[in-house]
């Protein structure tokens, strides 16, 4: 590789870039332009807004019922403020807030005595919803609490007591925040947010420019077959997405510590003394660099792998969503910095920017999230040079024939197309109707989902085709020694799960209140121990498996037995809407798609499913009255490291299947 | 020189069948010659120009430009290599010294000698005139020009054209059609590919036909009329198709 010839594409690309308005007007003129004008514009109609509403009257309804001296005392404090109109009646009624007649009401109802003093009952109605209302309510709180301390005042005065009596604690507030750290909290919640949002976008412009802009113009063929090797070019293309993106993060720091200056000046802050702790900056410009080597080689990927502007475009559009909204944890109360989260991308970013701004800068973490992106930044950069030497991706033309294949097959309810947007179809359902169908009623809704929204529509779609359903499901007698090992091979099946879904819990600590619904969902405390059997084992056990190891798992076979069975695991862990869910249901549905291709029958996977999830139901339930289960688990927990030889005894026992299916002859069909 | 033997590209499909888009191709270009690629569209002409430019990776079988193995010592073959096809495939926001200059550094021309380098194709190609402008500013006559003069700035041994006529009026095709006469006359070995069979009778000391990705026929154009009798190329090109046509049956 040479490196001149790296810099001389590198400063190509940069000029190039620089001479479209494009890039200038997304990575200069936005950031140093539009935000102060917008933050500053923003902030300055909101303090306007804040003192016009101040100094705005507001129309009170007045209705004395008592009419003592007291009372009529009420009534003056009233009329003397000059932000306040009365209007005196004697019929309020509620609705004239709600037609905006006037503010608030206030009536006077009584005037009782109590210990021989005089207790005034008022009644100050107004609406919570209407910004005006809160403030005339406001308003006559304060009204009336100084004249209640000057009523007060005057009886103690009356029988000779000194008013100071009265107070007991005297709480003084004393703020040890330094300006700088109340600066860092607004500034760390918000500008977190910020950077990663602006380090994608701005990259994401240039980027789909670079690769997928040459190809569009027909560039790219010249330049590859110049003597620039292939490394030469993505590295040059790499650099400049890199360059841009940190132009992009410069510039707006720059405008938005000078915009957010301003602020703080307008809204009559001190100022003086009050810095933005510079070194800050610097930690984070330096946290940036994994960062945005990381974030453009994903854009310089997607970039290569697209024909065109727009495709490059679109494939940007869900990772820049999901950016955005990893971003936002920043903004959100209660989130530190764990060793959990420093592992996920992004989010590590937005609490450790968090983190750093607010002077709470630790080491561990810090290495940590580092550390985790360098590594995802390594594979990220690895892909981008494989795809930049697929002459398959690089030509996409050349496909096309292949790709009217792609259209033919569409109406092939094996396809691999169709069953993944039969797949999403289903997903969306479980999410909006199966979702709500359980907030109403969970039993209801867990037997409503698994016949209406997984059964059902699979054997709908398998109708409608005219597809053997037998065959295709696999509906086949058995051996009974599969029978068999599945329930040797429950136990440590079930080992395995749990151990993988407990290192996750250990990772990222599950909420309390999930467990209880789950805890309650297994729970034979209110519905007998056959029912809860029924809606939480036998029902999945059919409705799932043929969805996914009779139907799904059959558009997955072209490559392959393990790549079948691996697509259609990954599917079922989404199936689960849970990223901590994730792990363990995939690797389950590992095992039941092999015990299914394996056996060439459906049974046995519907069977072991059903242990799986009858025996999570016994453990839940009984688990301490069995004399067996509590001698393994003496606290209920089940320890993590039985996984390790659960594992191992599952491979052997997966073996022992392996062989049995290999002598048993190919059964005729059930039917 | 150009020596290409038994080359194969095979494009895998989804529908598990293969496409065979250059099947078994040999064939060779000498210095100071031209050799015309001819066949329909889709022969599988663009595919073989690809692998000799080294953008593609041959599936089996070799080839050699001035003595270096395509797939082996790809960077060597580039470096010898002039390449020019139909799309001019210029930076529309560069001037055209600065996309020339561009590609005369990718191709390792010495730094200093660069601008007296550009300073000779000007003349020679008549384009002093929007050296400087902007390529999006370009007629296309003048693109072409920009984009022969991107191609030979490191004076290539061989010279490879990919239907460089293809969509040109007639003035600017003559341009083209100079340039590779230019080239041949400096001793340059010249590929070029086209469809067209009046194309290939005007320019072309040897003609390489292929069909369906194999080699139809190879010789002069005066070989070709003793061999089939016949006068015109369309005829001849469509003689050796059937014949073929009779040999599979």
């Amino acid at each position: 590789m040479n490196w001149k010839k790296v810099i001389t594409i590198y400063r190509k690309e940069l000029l190039d870039l620089f001479r479209d308005r494009r890039t200038v007007l997304t990575s200069i003129i936005v950031p140093i332009v539009l935000y102060p004008l917008i933050m500053i514009g923003f902030s300055s109609i909101m303090i306007r807004q804040e003192s016009k509403l101040d100094e705005q009257s507001v129309d009170i309804y007045f209705e004395d019922k008592a009419r003592t001296e007291s009372s009529f005392r009420i009534y003056e404090a009233l009329q003397e403020n000059d932000r306040i109109k009365l209007l005196i009646g004697e019929d309020f009624q509620d609705e004239m807030i709600g037609e905006s007649l006037v503010h608030a009401g206030v009536i006077i109802r009584d005037s009782l005595t109590a210990s021989g003093y005089e207790v005034i009952l008022i009644q100050v109605s107004y609406n919570k919803a209407k910004e005006k209302s809160e403030l005339a309510y406001s308003r006559l709180r304060k009204i009336f609490r100084d004249l209640e301390k000057d009523l007060v005042r005057e009886r103690l005065a009356s029988i000779r007591i000194d008013e100071d009596i009265l107070s007991v604690v005297d709480v003084k507030e004393n703020n040890v925040a330094p300006p700088e750290e109340m600066l860092g909290f607004f500034v760390g919640k918000i500008l977190p947010y910020l950077l990663i949002i602006v380090t994608l976008s701005g990259g994401a412009v240039v980027a789909s420019d670079l690769v997928a802009g040459e190809k569009e113009r027909g560039t790219l063929e010249t330049i590859l077959v110049s003597a620039a090797s292939r490394l030469e070019l993505v590295l040059g293309k790499y650099m400049t997405i890199i360059t841009i993106s940190f132009i992009s993060v410069l510039l707006n720091l720059f405008s938005m510590y000078f915009s957010f200056r301003h602020i703080m000046f307008q809204s009559g802050v001190e100022t003086t003394g009050m810095q933005l702790p510079i070194s800050n900056f610097a930690l984070i410009l330096v946290a940036m660099i994994p960062l945005v080597t990381f974030l453009s080689a994903i854009l310089l990927s997607l970039s290569t792998y697209a024909r065109n502007i727009k495709e490059a475009q679109s494939y940007q559009m869900p990772i820049l969503f999901t950016g955005m909204i990893l971003a936002m944890i920043s903004m959100m109360p209660g989130f530190e910095l764990t060793t959990g989260f420093a592992l996920i991308p992004i989010v590590n970013f937005s609490l450790l920017f968090k983190n750093i701004m607010m002077n709470n800068f630790q080491m561990t973490p810090f290495l940590l999230v580092i550390g985790s992106t360098l590594v995802l930044d390594l594979i990220a950069i690895k892909i981008a040079i494989d795809l930049f030497n697929k002459e398959g991706v690089l030509f996409r033309t050349a496909e096309e024939k292949s790709l009217k294949f792609w259209g033919k097959e569409k109406g092939n309810i094996f396809s691999p197309q169709f069953i993944m947007i039969f797949f999403l179809v289903v997903l969306m359902a479980l999410f909006y109707l199966g979702g709500s169908w359980q907030s109403q009623d969970i039993v209801q809704g867990l037997f409503k989902t698994q016949i209406f929204i997984i059964l059902l529509p699979t054997l709908l779609i398998l109708r409608i085709s005219r597809t053997d359903i037998v065959s295709t499901l696999r509906l086949k007698r058995t051996s009974p020694l599969n029978i068999l090992m599945v329930l040797i091979m429950a136990f440590p099946a079930l080992l395995v799960a749990v151990s993988i879904s407990n290192i996750i819990n250990l990772i990222y600590p599950i909420s309390e209140s999930y467990l209880e619904v789950m805890k309650n969902l297994m729970s034979t405390e209110n519905r007998s121990f056959l029912f809860t059997l029924g809606l939480v084992a036998v029902l999945p056990g059919i409705c799932e498996e043929v969805m996914f190891r009779g139907y799904l798992i059959n558009g997955f076979t072209r490559r392959g037995l393990w790549s079948a069975i691996i697509v259609s695991g990954i599917l079922f862990g989404i199936f689960h809407l849970d990223p901590f869910r994730f792990l363990p249901t995939a690797v389950l549905g590992v095992y039941l798609g092999y015990l299914t291709l394996r056996s060439n029958s459906l049974l046995p996977a519907v069977f072991a499913h059903f242990l799986n999830n009858g025996l999570a139901i016994v453990i839940t339930n009984y688990g301490n009255d069995l004399p067996l289960f509590s001698k393994i688990f003496p606290n209920e927990e089940i320890p993590i490291w039985y996984g390790v030889p659960a594992l191992l005894i599952l491979i052997i026992l997966l073996k022992i299947f392996d062989r049995i299916n290999q002598r048993v002859p190919e059964l005729p069909n059930l039917v | 020189m150009i020596e290409v033997e038994e080359l194969s590209k095979i494009f895998p499909q989804k529908a598990g069948s293969d496409l065979r888009a250059v099947d078994q191709l040999s064939f060779r270009a000498e210095k100071g010659e031209i050799v015309v690629l001819l066949g329909v569209n889709g022969a599988g002409k663009t595919t073989t120009l690809r692998m000799l430019s080294t953008v593609l990776q041959p599936s089996s079988g070799t080839a050699r430009v001035e003595g270096f193995d395509i797939a082996r010592e790809s960077q060597q073959v580039r470096s010898r290599l002039g390449f020019l096809s139909g799309d001019t495939g210029l930076y529309a926001r560069l001037t055209a010294r600065e996309v020339i200059t561009y590609f005369a550094r990718l191709y390792d021309v010495q730094k200093k000698t660069i601008p007296e380098r550009i300073k000779q194709l000007s003349e020679l190609l008549d384009m002093s005139d929007f050296l400087d402008k902007k390529i999006d500013l370009l007629s296309t006559g003048m693109k072409q020009k920009v984009s022969i003069a991107r191609s030979i700035i490191h004076d290539p041994p061989v010279m490879i054209f990919d239907e460089p006529t293809a969509g040109l009026d007639i003035l600017t095709a003559r341009n083209i059609v100079n340039f590779i006469h230019r080239c041949r006359d400096d001793g340059k070995c010249v590929l070029f590919s086209t469809h067209i069979m009046r194309e290939a009778e005007r320019i072309a000391d040897r003609i390489v036909m292929i069909h369906q990705g194999r080699l139809l026929a190879e010789g002069t154009w005066d070989e070709f009329k003793q061999i089939s009798d016949l006068h015109d190329l369309d005829d001849i090109f469509i003689n050796f198709v059937n014949q073929t046509r009779v040999g599979e049956a």
